[in-house]
C-alpha cells in the first residue's frame, strides 16, 4: 500500500512534465525563429553555406516541439 | 572530404573574413545573445524558481528534504546520478581534453566510469541501501565507529563547498570570456537562485533541476556533433582530417597508442589508466562520492537502487557524443579568419597570446554552428550545468552537515524540524561560503588547482576503506580509521615531493617518460595500495567485530533481501551485462 501511495505521490511530481514543458517552450521558439531566419540566415550561416541551407534552428526546433509535446501531454498534471 | 577540400570550403572573401571576425570578437567576448536567447535563458531560471517553490510543499520531513523521501524511481535516481556529475566544467574541460589528447579523454567517460557504476548497483548498493544510511560517512560510521565518520565527514564537507565555490569561479569566468557578463553579476545570480531552490525543496528540488539540466544539455549540445559530422563527411573523413591537421594517427585510437609513455599525447601508459583510473580513481569517486551516492540513495525500493546506476551508466556511455567529439571535431574544421587552422593553446599561453584556450572548444564550436536561438539553448544548457553542479554541492554538504556533523557531535536530540531548519540554513550558509571562495579564486587562480588536488586526496583511500568495510568481515574500526588516514596522508605527501621536486614524478609513475596526467592515475594507486594494505595488517592485529554487529553491512553476514526481480527483463544483473558488453564493443571499435 504504501508503495503504491509513494507511486502515486511521484507521478504528481511529474519531473517529465517539466521537462517536456521545457522543451516545449524551446521547440516553439526555435521554430518561430527558424521560420523568421528562412530567408534571412543569420550571420554564421552565411559564412557556412552548406549549413544555411540545412535550416538546423528550424529542424531542431521542430524535433524538441514534439519531444517536449509528447512529454507535456503524457505526463501532464492530474492525469 | 578529403584535406585539401576541407581547406578549400574555408578559403573566405575579404567581406567574409570581415564579418567571420566581427562575428567572433565582439570587444573581448566571443559573441553576445540575441533576444530570443535571452528569451530561453529567462524561461529555464523562471522554472528553476517554480521548481524550488513547487518542491517546498513536499520538503517538510529530514527523509524529505536530505533523500527526497525515498521515493524516486529507477530511472529519475539513474538520471540525476549521472546528472550530478556532468557539469559545465567538466564537459568544457574534457571537450577541450579532446582537443589537446585526442580521443584518448573519453578514457574518463568509459572505463573511468563505467565498470565502477555497474559495480556499484550491482555490488555495493544493496549494502548501502538495506543499511538505511543517509550518508557514505553515515555507513563508515555504522561500520568503523565515530572517527572514520568525523575524518570522512570533515573532509567531505570542506572539499564540497571549496568545490562549489570553484565551479561558481568557473561559470562566471565563462560567462565573462563568452558573453563578456561582469564576474559578480553571474556569481551573484547563479548562487542566488540555486540558493533558493535548494534550500526550498531540498534534495527533491535538487534531483528534478539535474533531471531537467540533462535533457537540457543534450537538447543545447547535441546539434553540434550532428552538424560538425555532416561538415567533416562522416566519422572516417573526420579521422583522415584530424591525421592530415596533427600529422599524426595517434588522436583517433584509444588503446593501440598505450603501450608506452612516449607514444601517446597524453603521456599515459595502459597500466595507469586500467589500473590507476579505470580501477582506483574511478570506482573511488563513483562508490564513495556521496555527491553522486546520494542521488542513488533516493530511489524507492531496492531494485531500483541497483537499477539506478546502470540507467545511469548507459547515459554516462554516450556523453562522448556531446564533450569528445566535438573537440575532435575542432581538430579537423576550426579555422581562424583568414582560413587557416585554428591552434587553441594552454590557458596560460592564451592569456598572454591572445589566442583561444582548450577550454574554449565547446563554446567556438556552438558560435560555429548556433544562430540565435539555438546558441541561447547550447548557452542555457552550460549555465543549467554549473548551476546543478553547484547544487550538487550545496545539498550534499547540508546533508552530511546536518547528520553527520551538526547531529552526530554538536546536538544530537534536537527534533526533526530543527534539523530540517538546519538543512535549509546550511544551504544558505554553504553558499555564502561557496562565493567567498569563489573570490578567493579570483584573486589567487592556483587555488583551483590545489582545491581540485584535495578532492583527489580523499577519495582513493576513502574507496580502499569503504569496500573492505563492505566485503572483509575482519576489517576492524581501527583498522579502517588507520587506513584511511595513512592512505590520505600518503596522497598528500606524493602531491608536496611531486610539486616541490619536478623529478619525483619518474618513480610515481614508474617511468622518466611519465607527464603530469600520470601524477594523478598513480597517486591514486598507490594510496589506494596503502589505505588497503595498513587496513589489513591493522585489522589483523586489532579485535575482531562481532558478527552481530555486523549485519546488514558486510557481504557474508548479511543476507540480500530478494530485489522483487521477477522476469529477466527486470533484473539489473541482466542490464549491467548488456552494458558491459556494449562497452567492451565500443572500446574495440575504437582501438
Amino acid at each position: 500500500m504504501k508503495e503504491q501511495e509513494r507511486e502515486v505521490e511521484s507521478a504528481e511530481l511529474s519531473i517529465w512534465f517539466f521537462c517536456g514543458i521545457l522543451m516545449l517552450a524551446y521547440g516553439v521558439v526555435l521554430v518561430v525563429t527558424g521560420i523568421a531566419e528562412y530567408n534571412h540566415p543569420p550571420a554564421n550561416e552565411v559564412l557556412l553555406p552548406w549549413l544555411e541551407s540545412l535550416h538546423p534552428t528550424l529542424w531542431w526546433g521542430v524535433l524538441l516541439t514534439a519531444f517536449g509535446g509528447v512529454y507535456s501531454v503524457r505526463f501532464r498534471p492530474g492525469r | 572530404m578529403t584535406g585539401s577540400e576541407a581547406q578549400t570550403t574555408f578559403t573566405f572573401g575579404t567581406d567574409s573574413m570581415q564579418a567571420f571576425a566581427a562575428f567572433f570578437l565582439v570587444g573581448h567576448q566571443l559573441t553576445k545573445l540575441s533576444s530570443v536567447d535571452i528569451l530561453i535563458l529567462l524561461l529555464y531560471f523562471a522554472l528553476v524558481v517554480f521548481i524550488g517553490f513547487y518542491a517546498k510543499g513536499k520538503a517538510n520531513t529530514s527523509e524529505d528534504f536530505f533523500l527526497a523521501g525515498r521515493e524516486m524511481t529507477a530511472w529519475i535516481a539513474g538520471l540525476s546520478f549521472v546528472s550530478a556529475n556532468l557539469g559545465s566544467l567538466e564537459l568544457m574541460g574534457w571537450a577541450g581534453s579532446a582537443y589537446q589528447y585526442g580521443i584518448l579523454a573519453a578514457h574518463w567517460y568509459w572505463i573511468g566510469a563505467i565498470p565502477a557504476m555497474l559495480f556499484l548497483g550491482i555490488v555495493m548498493m544493496p549494502f548501502y541501501y538495506i543499511s538505511k544510511t543517509h550518508s557514505v560517512p553515515g555507513y563508515l560510521q555504522l561500520r568503523f565507529g565515530e572517527g572514520a565518520r568525523a575524518v570522512s565527514a570533515i573532509s567531505f564537507a570542506f572539499m564540497t563547498i571549496l568545490m562549489s565555490g570553484v565551479n561558481m569561479y568557473a561559470m562566471a569566468v565563462v560567462m565573462q570570456t563568452v558573453l563578456g557578463w561582469n564576474i559578480t553579476f553571474s556569481i551573484w545570480v547563479g548562487a542566488g537562485t540555486v540558493a533558493l531552490y535548494v534550500m526550498l525543496g531540498g534534495l527533491r528540488s535538487a534531483i528534478i533541476n539535474e533531471v531537467l539540466q540533462f535533457v537540457l544539455i543534450w537538447a543545447g549540445a547535441a546539434i553540434v556533433p550532428i552538424l560538425g559530422l555532416i561538415e567533416a563527411g562522416g566519422w572516417t573523413k573526420l579521422k583522415a582530417q584530424i591525421a592530415v591537421n596533427v600529422g599524426s594517427s595517434d588522436y583517433t585510437h584509444m588503446w593501440s597508442t598505450l603501450g608506452g609513455f612516449k607514444d601517446n599525447p597524453m603521456g599515459v601508459h595502459w597500466t595507469g589508466i586500467v589500473f590507476g583510473l579505470g580501477f582506483v580513481i574511478s570506482f573511488g569517486y563513483w562508490t564513495t562520492d556521496f555527491l553522486v551516492v546520494q542521488r542513488v540513495l533516493s530511489a524507492n525500493n531496492l531494485r531500483a537502487a541497483k537499477m539506478a546506476p546502470v540507467i545511469g551508466s548507459v547515459f554516462k556511455m554516450a556523453v562522448p557524443f556531446i564533450v569528445i567529439l566535438p573537440g575532435l571535431l575542432a581538430l579537423a574544421v576550426l579555422k581562424n579568419p583568414d582560413g587557416t587552422l585554428m591552434h587553441l593553446v594552454p590557458a596560460s599561453v592564451a592569456k598572454v597570446t591572445g589566442q583561444h584556450s582548450y577550454d574554449d572548444v565547446l563554446p567556438l564550436m556552438l558560435i560555429r554552428y548556433c544562430g540565435p536561438g539555438l546558441l541561447g539553448l547550447g548557452i542555457t544548457a552550460l549555465v543549467a550545468g554549473f548551476m546543478s553542479g553547484m547544487a550538487g554541492n550545496v545539498s550534499a554538504f547540508s546533508t552530511v552537515w546536518t547528520y553527520d556533523i551538526y547531529g552526530a557531535f554538536l546536538n544530537k536530540k534536537a527534533s526533526d524540524k530543527h534539523y530540517v531548519a538546519m538543512g535549509r540554513w546550511s544551504t544558505v550558509i554553504g553558499m555564502l561560503v561557496s562565493i567567498g571562495t569563489a573570490y578567493l579564486v579570483m584573486n589567487a587562480a592556483s587555488i583551483m588547482d590545489y582545491v581540485q588536488a584535495l578532492f583527489s586526496f580523499f577519495i582513493a583511500p576513502l574507496f580502499g576503506t569503504v569496500v573492505l568495510g563492505m566485503l572483509w568481515k575482519r576489517a576492524t574500526h581501527w583498522g579502517g580509521f588507520t587506513g584511511l588516514l595513512a592512505g590520505t596522508v600518503a596522497s598528500v605527501g606524493m602531491f608536496i615531493w611531486v610539486h616541490t621536486n619536478a623529478n619525483a614524478l619518474r618513480y610515481i609513475a614508474m617511468s622518466p617518460d611519465a607527464k603530469p596526467m600520470a601524477e594523478n592515475l598513480y597517486r591514486a594507486l598507490w594510496s589506494w595500495l596503502i589505505c588497503m594494505v595498513v587496513t589489513v595488517l591493522v585489522s589483523l592485529v586489532t579485535k575482531p567485530v562481532p558478527d552481530e554487529q555486523l549485519a546488514g553491512l558486510v557481504m557474508g553476514v548479511t543476507p540480500i533481501p530478494d530485489d522483487g526481480a521477477k522476469t529477466i527483463w527486470q533484473k539489473p544483473i541482466f542490464w549491467a551485462i548488456v552494458v558491459i558488453v556494449i562497452f567492451f564493443v565500443l572500446n574495440l571499435i575504437f582501438w
